[in-house]
């Protein structure tokens, strides 16, 4: 479990302390019409793609294609940390990738609909290289009248 | 992760998304996101409890409804901490378990006395994770073996094999009649098998390769921080 970091194990802590973040000036939250009317996009940053698929290198800021009818044992991790749990991952896909929830949550009419599409990049990345990616990314994501687009972190 | 919230929602994507490292995400002030305590690598909290993770996940799809960011919702729902199994053994006997670090033979010997119980675990799940590197499980325990010997395979070739070997091992300790928590299993991993030694015998040759890459994954995506105890100091 993750608190603050001022109550986790001492190597964890300095582990996650070291890492730099990046700042940005805000960015306001876009308005949008109720979930309900929405269009849905999962993207991961736990370096997710189908075997078979380019595994993720080390700098890689590029993404991978999910199709949502990808079968979850199709799915694979070549996140280059090793410093996360990936027993969930291999025990069940939803911890990480809550495709199957989100799918629960169409069907009960939470949502509007389900990108046909879903994303995964790989977290370790210097947010400058991504951020063409990250562009992109948004173009395609605005032709398929996604607006409502959740980022899952590993 | 933060990053891409401000790239998407400055480009007209609307986004939302789960922090589980909440210094972090004070740092970069995503649009909105959801704090988590979950541990690193399980963001929707609870393998096979769907009525928990639809929980989380309708918590960070509640913050579209809010326009006031950057903003930090805390999820007030916890994780419970895992039963405690002080005094879990490992049931397997493997091959090696007594035999020095790095012996190729018991390494290739301990792979393939896994191989009935990761079976196992397949046919229970339904699924593996294994199948990055491209690899059978005998031609990746190769590879460590002969990086062992010095004769190094290509840095991402070679750190692809290890991360499927891992997952093989930790696929197949789940199978094992009780098969304890998963910290249980990993310290398994690391402390008593013949592959976890051969990884930690591993390091410092790689730390000293001439390859960049080599060096990279001995001094950072091998041995993880939590584990990094059991190196031998240089």
């Amino acid at each position: 479990m993750v608190k603050r970091l001022s109550e986790l194990p001492e190597v964890e802590a300095r582990h996650l302390a070291n890492i730099k973040c990046p700042t940005f000036d805000d960015t306001p939250p876009l308005a949008g019409p109720p979930l309900a009317q929405r269009r849905v996009v999962l993207i991961s940053t736990a370096g997710l793609h189908a075997r078979g698929d380019r595994p993720f290198q080390p700098g890689d800021a590029t993404y991978r294609v999910i199709p949502a009818e990808t079968p979850a044992g199709d799915l694979v991790m070549s996140h280059i940390s090793v410093n996360f749990d990936r027993t969930g991952f291999q025990q069940d896909l939803n911890v990480v990738f809550p495709i199957d929830r989100l799918r629960e949550l169409h069907a009960a009419g939470d949502v509007g609909s389900l990108s046909a599409v879903h994303y995964s990049f790989m977290g370790a990345f210097d947010p400058a290289m991504a951020e063409q990616h990250a562009q992109q990314l948004a173009g395609l994501l605005k032709r398929d009248r996604v607006d409502a687009a959740v980022l899952v972190p590993v | 992760m933060g990053a891409l919230g401000h790239y998407l929602e400055r480009a007209g994507i609307p986004t939302t998304g789960i922090s589980l490292v909440r210094e972090h995400t004070e740092v970069v002030r995503p649009p909105r996101a959801l704090w988590v305590t979950f541990e690193l690598g399980r963001p929707l909290g609870v393998p096979d409890d769907a009525a928990f993770q639809r929980r989380v996940l309708k918590a960070a799809l509640k913050l579209f409804e809010r326009t006031d960011g950057p903003l930090i919702a805390d999820y007030p729902e916890e994780v419970p901490e895992p039963a405690d199994l002080t005094g879990w053994a490992c049931p397997i006997m493997l091959p090696g378990t007594q035999a020095a670090a790095g012996s190729a033979g018991t390494l290739a010997a301990e792979v393939d006395s896994l191989g009935a119980w990761h079976g196992l675990a397949v046919r229970g799940s339904g699924r593996s994770t294994v199948g990055v590197s491209g690899l059978a499980m005998p031609a990746a325990a190769a590879l460590v073996a002969q990086a062992l010997d010095g004769r190094f395979a290509p840095a991402n070739l070679l750190k692809q094999a290890i991360d499927d070997l891992k997952a093989y091992y930790l696929e197949a300790a789940a199978a094992f009649p009780t098969p304890g928590t998963p910290a249980e299993r990993k310290a398994w991993l690391w402390g008593e098998t013949a592959f976890g030694r051969a990884l930690l015998a591993l390091q410092p040759k790689l730390a000293a390769a001439d390859d960049a890459g080599l060096r990279l994954l001995g001094n950072l995506t091998l041995v993880p921080a939590t584990e990094r105890h059991r190196l031998n100091p240089a």
